[in-house]
């Protein structure tokens, strides 16, 4: 596909702006009734779903030229989809998420490039990750675990770590309690160690759709080598690549898909897995991105006009993982869920997204703020997340502002709850 | 003609609102020059701004029009964006985007008024109003919309018309700049003596900001208004999930929501004039079963449409309906006016659906009413539609006006060049316990289809013909060769415009392409007999100076 | 200008000479109107069509002659009719028709010599009921009344200021006819009725409301030559209610809570003297009966329709009743003096002769304003405060509230009862009334319809809207032909 073939989701575009806004009757207050952190923080309409569909039009008509500043606007975007969404509330006939893919997509093969993006997909192609972390250090978060090596044996499931989860050193301890997790339920998990690589996620969001298919095949190849039935990421970003860029691409992966929040509660439901620990504990939770509106699976693509297709084939985003945290959070004795108003698929964006965090520092911290701004108006203790990511800036963001709130993976209070893990913390 | 402003000129908007909040790169002007929406002539451009600036002070907005002054540019406000009555008209335009100025000033919930800004839009200041009780009449384009704008600058007809007027009629104080670029405060506020009245001392200069239209930017921008809050029965928050087909939601015991279905046309007006007398009524819409299914289920309806039978049950049968929301002062009142709604429909041969029988219905279409939210659905079908010439007036006014455009759209729609929803799809809504309603009819189609460019002069056409004939006072018809035609059959109401417009903006610095300008209607397409007849109309109506026909 | 400078013989070939009168006894109640006039006028002009209006204001135009808009029987209180400057009174109260009464929709085709009595009764007849001021002058025109945004007494039914104004036809003082609302529609009105319309819809035609501007002007912009009224339909159950107490505070906040959901039809606020002056026949009736009545009481109808009557009005009365528990406040049927019955018929109706507010004194001046209900008793201490300070006693003082445009703002209107044989008292009240009305202007008070001296105090406050103001007359009047020196405009126009 390439920006032309999306000439007529562009065109129907009526700019009623919807894709700013969360869906009307969502809308619960004036302070949290906005949905896209780009047009929040640049205003200009250029910067919404909709006026970066016109960018599309502008380039195919020729009204435009792609230079370096029509390429940032592009990239000052974290790809988060809730202009998608709130769109296709409305809508059947119009992919805005797709459109902004190819935008990209495009400027990369025009040379419009971002050099803290070209930095990144160095230090993928260097070393497998999109943090630029040595390579050979990529298995070390799982050191010392009883878990077996795709490389050396096969396995039932196959945990793929991330990026994120591999080499944050905050997190790997929440990596570790990810496959605790599972084979304290007796799980026969196994990891690729340091020959895990990158989703290739990251790449394909950039525009690097060469590079994103790389690692794809490297995936799929593991994958297969594995013998695994199933395959279980913590990390959001990855679990939408698996799910949706995959099979978009034509790798689908021949395995069933989980997100460890889904894996949890699978384990719950079949009483594997019991919180028995009291966690007297206020929490909101934050859909992340990818594993929310993003984290739907790819149902097929419509060849025909848009307005005929299948309501199956329309990705709306309100199939991505939901419940599943919420329902572990509601398992977990003492813990007491208050939402936020932007919730599920039409929940704010972490701001970490979309080469984002990478190239425009400041636009990504205040698109934080305002998250954490929303989870401190419901008065909650703790913000619960699913997402390594957002993980990340929502830490920084409090440790930075001193805001009164604490940040959890949603893992390691199941870890505390189960009494894996000492909740040192609470 | 200046097409690329000035580095002065430029210089001039930056020191007005900051470096960052104005921008002449070409592909920024180009999103605001993208206008599909109503823009039947030159889909989906319109022509580009030379720059956009965006305000976030009345002052600033004094500002970046004395700057566009001085250098001779035009400009054009707008507050949500929506459609082509937004973008410039012409070339030369600084295009004022309103949407740092988004503030609920105050919500007066005593006084019942909230004195919001431009880009405050519908569904936040109802979910604000909601918390105090109060509400806010939002109009049928949807929630999305700046209740500002329509209060001051558009139209503003909304389904709740019934229980909250139209937005004309809602405005209290008002802050505008003029096309001078001087703050006008109408009203008690221009006297620094509150917010709670737009009229006086003396004359009221809410005239000259608007009729039954607005000057939709022709005559300068409005930073704030004070709005009219109407009482709210239900819960601070409508606890629901979902979006909107898939809403639902906790209803109140006091509210009820009630489809009211009748055997003709006739029998559903004399049923709405007795419930305007009974004053019962929070919202209420007339529509057709045909334009439910195309909203809500498009993939069926158009499999349903083709089929003969089931298309003549759809259009026929249940072709003559409204629903009715009626919310009590307490579950004892909602009883009340339920059994005096039924006594109506009962009386005009009707029978009603009561949705509290099918809760998910109930659930999920109350929220969706009160907010507005279910025409944005519209688009589904064909990914545009538009409405006929609007008009307010009586009841049976409307009715007329429904039928004779449902008449006109079965050609074009057995042609192909708009989507056959089976006719009769107005926005049928009462206003004020019905002392007057409004009609507009809708008309889909896919704006990307050669073929309803074709026929979208023509389409006009027929509803300019079918406005004169019927004696209406076309509001919609802004569009300048529209008004060309129709304003000297209309007390030559543009000819007074122009002088208010040019006595308030000397320099005609605001952008008048939908105010005040004229130009010829093109009827080069349009056959002969058609022209014929509209030029006996024109003649046998048209104004003199001794006034109008006898 | 003076009658010798008037081209009284053109005025005669328009409207013929039998419509031209230039006697004193006619000519007198155009003189005075308790305010002080630098001017006088000099004949009344009868026009019995539109094309006479139009026609006088053209001839105006190249004469220079101030002509003065009149359609009410005397006495005149405001001034607005009284010339400024030396005036012909153009006098429409001989185009008395109701052209039309449309019941299913409600609405009362009117010249501007149709008074209140004689559309109340061509209403009832059809069940429709006018949407009646307090009590007004028996001779007071219909359509002037409206048109100066004269408060109704049910504020449900208020639902902007134009209301219950809707269509008309006027003529500008340009000499251009120019029709409002859907009356400007296409078509001759006939044919307008024919396709369905009712001239209902106030707004426009376009984008400029036409009627908005006019009202309120006092004849300075246009002389309006019909329109159409909205009415109601007369209930099938009424009850009027009481609620006395000594605390105003108690009552207004009944009003909000009640006002809200739209509850009661009929709603108004008066203090002990006023609501004596609305039912004592005489002065000593009016003395002794304020002296009867609690410092404040509310007076409010309850109503039932066509459908389910008394069921309605039994919800509303339990509603209110809650209310009225919740605020402090006791509901009662009937008030010293005035059981509910009386006080029907009395908001029913035009005042008896002569007017009620001369009952007590043989003299009154009024100070009205609009003020948000809960400004309302700063301002009534204000004015009480300066009735002190004029040894004005403040037991004489009548005080009407009237809640409009469905509760969101309220007109004040305040009413001074003087013996205008009693030089003295008179010369009083008229220094208390303009010392009181500055000291309510700085209070808050918003005098949105500035009659004689407000005009001064109202538009001083504004002179962004004074400026606007001149603009609106260039366009619709440029020659300043019509009734000159009102309101703000001043010598520059011209």
């Amino acid at each position: 596909m390439a920006l032309e073939d999306y000439r007529r989701d562009i065109e129907g575009c009526s700019r009623c702006s919807s894709c700013k806004w969360v869906p009307y009757n969502q809308i619960k207050s004036w302070r949290f009734s906005k949905n896209c952190p780009s047009i929040y923080r640049h205003n200009f309409h250029t910067y919404s779903g909709s006026g970066r569909m016109v960018i599309g039009l502008s380039l195919l008509e020729g009204r435009v030229e792609l230079d370096e500043t029509v390429a940032e606007i592009i990239y000052k975007c974290q790809l988060c989809g809730a202009c998608d969404s709130a769109c296709k509330t409305y809508r059947d006939d119009i992919d805005i998420s797709e459109v902004l893919l190819e935008l990209r997509a495009y400027c990369v093969e025009q040379g419009e490039l971002l050099i803290e993006h070209m930095a990144m997909i160095d230090a993928l192609k260097r070393e497998g990750n999109t943090l630029g972390e040595p390579k050979a250090q990529r298995g070390d978060w799982a050191e010392g675990l009883d878990v077996k090596d795709v490389n050396a044996e096969t396995c039932d499931v196959l945990f793929h770590a991330g990026c994120r989860y591999s080499y944050d050193r905050d997190a790997r301890q929440t990596a570790r309690g990810h496959v605790q997790l599972m084979r304290s339920a007796g799980m026969g998990v196994g990891i690729a160690g340091k020959e895990e690589s990158c989703c290739g996620g990251r790449a394909y969001e950039l525009g690097y759709r060469g590079e994103a298919a790389n690692y794809a095949d490297d995936v799929l190849s593991l994958v297969k080598s594995s013998g695994a039935k199933t395959l279980v990421t913590a990390c959001a970003d990855c679990y939408s690549h698996f799910q949706y860029v995959y099979p978009k691409m034509g790798k689908e992966l021949p395995v069933e898909i989980l997100h460890v929040s889904q894996v949890t509660e699978k384990l719950l439901d079949s009483g594997k897995l019991r919180f028995r620990r009291k966690l007297p504990l206020s929490v909101t939770y934050h859909d992340p991105c990818h594993l929310g509106r993003k984290g739907e699976p790819f149902a097929g693509v419509w060849k025909g006009d848009k307005l005929d297709r299948p309501m199956n084939l329309k990705r709306s985003g309100r199939k991505g993982v939901y419940d599943a945290p919420r329902n572990v959070i509601d398992e977990i004795p003492g813990l007491e869920l208050t939402e936020m108003e932007r919730i599920r698929e039409y929940a704010w964006c972490c701001g970490a997204g979309g080469g984002v965090l990478e190239a425009f520092e400041d636009f990504s911290a205040s698109t934080t703020a305002e998250r954490i701004a929303e989870a401190l108006a419901t008065g909650a203790e703790a913000l619960v997340t699913s997402c390594p990511w957002c993980l990340r800036v929502f830490k920084d963001a409090v440790e930075e502002t001193s805001a009164c709130i604490a940040v959890y993976d949603l893992t390691d209070l199941a870890l505390m709850s189960a009494g894996i893990a000492q909740p040192a913390a609470v | 003609m200046i097409r690329v402003i000035s580095d002065e000129a430029y210089k001039e908007l930056e020191a007005a609102v900051g470096p960052d909040n104005v921008s002449r790169l070409p592909v920024v002007l180009d999103s605001y020059a993208f206008q599909p929406f109503e823009n039947h002539e030159s889909m989906p451009w319109c022509p580009s701004p030379v720059a956009v600036a965006l305000p976030s002070t009345t002052e600033e907005v004094s500002e970046v029009i004395k700057a566009c002054n001085r250098h001779g540019l035009k400009h054009k406000a707008f507050s949500t964006g929506w459609g082509m009555w937004c973008g410039p008209t012409t070339d030369n335009v600084v295009q004022i985007d309103l949407r740092r100025m988004n503030q609920i000033v105050e919500i007066d919930e005593k006084n019942q008024f909230a004195i919001v800004e431009p880009y405050v839009c519908g569904a936040q200041l109802q979910a604000e109003a909601m918390k105090v009780g109060l509400n806010t009449h939002i109009i049928g384009a949807g929630p999305n919309t700046s209740p500002l704008a329509s209060a001051t600058s558009m139209y503003g007809v909304g389904h709740d018309g019934i229980y909250m007027s139209y937005s004309a009629r809602n405005v209290l104080g008002l802050e505008w700049v003029q096309p001078t670029g001087e703050v006008l405060r109408l009203g008690s506020p221009g006297s620094d003596k509150g917010w709670f009245s737009g009229d006086g001392p003396g004359p009221s200069l809410r005239g000259t900001m608007r009729g039954y239209t607005g000057a939709l930017g022709g005559m300068g921008v409005f930073t704030k208004v004070a709005l009219k809050l109407f009482n709210w029965p239900g819960p601070p928050q409508v606890k629901s999930s979902g979006t909107v087909v898939d809403l639902t939601s906790e209803i109140p015991e006091n509210i009820g929501l009630y489809m009211c279905f009748f055997p003709n046309a006739d029998k559903l007006a004399d049923a709405y004039y007795d419930i305007g007398e009974a004053e019962i009524g929070y919202n209420s819409l007339k529509v057709a079963t045909p334009a439910f299914m195309m909203v809500l289920a498009p993939h069926l309806f158009k499999k349903l449409k083709d089929t003969k039978n089931l298309s003549r049950m759809l259009g026929k049968t249940m072709g003559h309906l409204f629903l009715m929301l009626l919310a009590g002062t307490s579950k004892e009142d909602l009883a009340h006016q339920e059994r005096v709604l039924e006594a109506i429909v009962d009386e005009h041969d009707g029978f009603i659906l009561d949705q509290k029988n099918i809760p998910p219905l109930k659930s999920n279409f109350m929220m969706n009413f009160i907010r507005a939210t279910l025409p944005a659905l519209v688009f589904r079908i064909g990914g545009s539609f538009s409405t006929a010439l609007g008009r307010n007036d009586s009841l049976d006014s409307q009715v007329t006006w429904g039928e004779a455009i449902a008449d006109i759209k079965r050609g074009y729609a057995s042609k192909g060049q708009i989507i056959d929803d089976m006719g009769d799809n107005p926005y049928f809504v009462p206003y004020e316990s019905n002392m007057f309603a409004h009609c507009e009819v809708v008309y889909p189609y896919d704006h990307r289809n050669p073929r309803y460019l074709e026929g979208s002069n023509n389409i006009t056409m027929d509803f300019i013909i079918g406005a004169v004939e019927l004696c209406m006072e076309a509001g919609f018809g802004t569009l300048p060769p529209a008004r060309k035609i129709l304003s000297p059959l209309t007390s030559n109401y543009n000819y007074w415009q122009k002088k208010f417009s040019e006595a308030f903006d000397p320099d005609q610095g605001s952008d008048k392409g939908l105010y005040t300008d004229e130009t010829e209607f093109d009827f080069s397409e349009i056959a002969p007999e058609r022209v014929a007849k509209l030029e006996r109309l024109v003649k046998e109506r048209t104004w003199t100076e001794l006034g109008p026909p006898e | 200008m003076s009658h010798k400078t008037v081209d009284l013989d053109g005025f005669k070939q328009v409207v013929g000479p039998d419509n031209v009168s230039t006697q004193e006894s006619e000519l007198e109640s155009f003189r005075s109107a308790g305010m002080a006039s630098r001017g006088s006028p000099v004949a009344i002009v009868k026009p019995t069509e539109m094309s006479e209006l139009r026609d006088i204001i053209i001839l105006a135009r190249q004469t220079g002659a101030n002509l003065v808009f009149s359609s009410s029987a005397p006495p005149r209180f405001r001034g607005d009719s009284i010339p400024s400057e030396d005036g012909v009174i153009v006098d429409l109260s001989g185009m008395d028709e109701i052209t039309r009464l449309d019941r299913r929709n409600k609405v009362a085709y009117i010249e501007p010599g149709v008074t209140f009595s004689h559309l109340i009764e061509a209403a009832d007849k059809v069940g429709l009921k006018v949407l009646m001021p307090l009590l007004p002058r028996a001779g007071k025109s219909v359509l002037a009344c409206f048109l100066e945004r004269e408060p109704i007494t049910i504020p449900k039914y208020h639902w902007d200021m134009t209301d219950p104004l809707l269509c008309t036809e006027m003529v500008f003082g340009t000499g251009d006819l120019f029709r409002t609302g859907t009356a400007g529609s296409p078509g001759t009105i006939e044919q307008q009725i024919d396709a369905g319309l009712a001239h209902k819809n106030p707004l426009g035609p376009g984008t400029t409301d036409f009627l908005r501007i006019v009202q309120g002007s006092q004849g300075t912009l246009a002389g309006v030559t019909w329109a159409t009224i909205k009415l109601e339909v007369k209930p099938s159950v009424h009850k009027i209610y009481f609620v006395p107490d000594i605390k105003l505070e108690r009552l207004i906040e009944f009003t909000y809570r009640a006002l809200r959901p739209r509850l009661g039809d009929e709603w108004l606020i008066l203090n002990s003297r006023a609501l004596a002056t609305l039912i004592g026949e005489t002065s000593a009736a009016v003395e002794e009966l304020a002296g009867r009545q609690a410092p404040w009481t509310l007076v409010y109808g309850v109503s039932g329709y066509r459908y389910l009557p008394e069921e309605r009005m039994a919800l509303q009365e339990k509603d209110l009743g809650k209310i009225a528990q919740a605020a402090g406040v006791v509901p009662v049927s009937e008030v010293p003096g005035c059981p509910a019955k009386k006080m029907e018929r009395i908001l029913a109706s035009p005042s008896p002769e002569p007017y009620y507010k001369t009952v007590p004194k043989g003299a009154f001046t009024d100070i009205f304003f609009l003020a948000t209900l809960d400004e309302v008793s700063t301002l009534i201490a204000v004015m009480e405060k300066a009735c002190e300070h004029h040894g004005y006693p403040t037991s004489e003082l009548g005080a009407y509230i009237q809640p409009i445009q469905q509760g969101r703002t309220a007109h004040v209107e305040f009413a001074l009862s003087y013996d205008p044989a009693d030089e003295a008292e008179s010369k009083k009240v008229a220094e208390l009334a303009d010392s009181a009305s500055r000291a309510l202007d700085a209070a808050g008070a918003f005098f949105s319809r500035p009659y004689g001296a407000w005009s001064d105090i109202a538009y001083r406050n504004c002179p962004d809207t004074v400026e606007a103001l001149k603009k609106v007359k260039r366009v619709m009047d440029p020659d300043n032909v019509l009734n000159r020196g009102k309101l703000c405009y001043g010598e520059e126009v011209v």
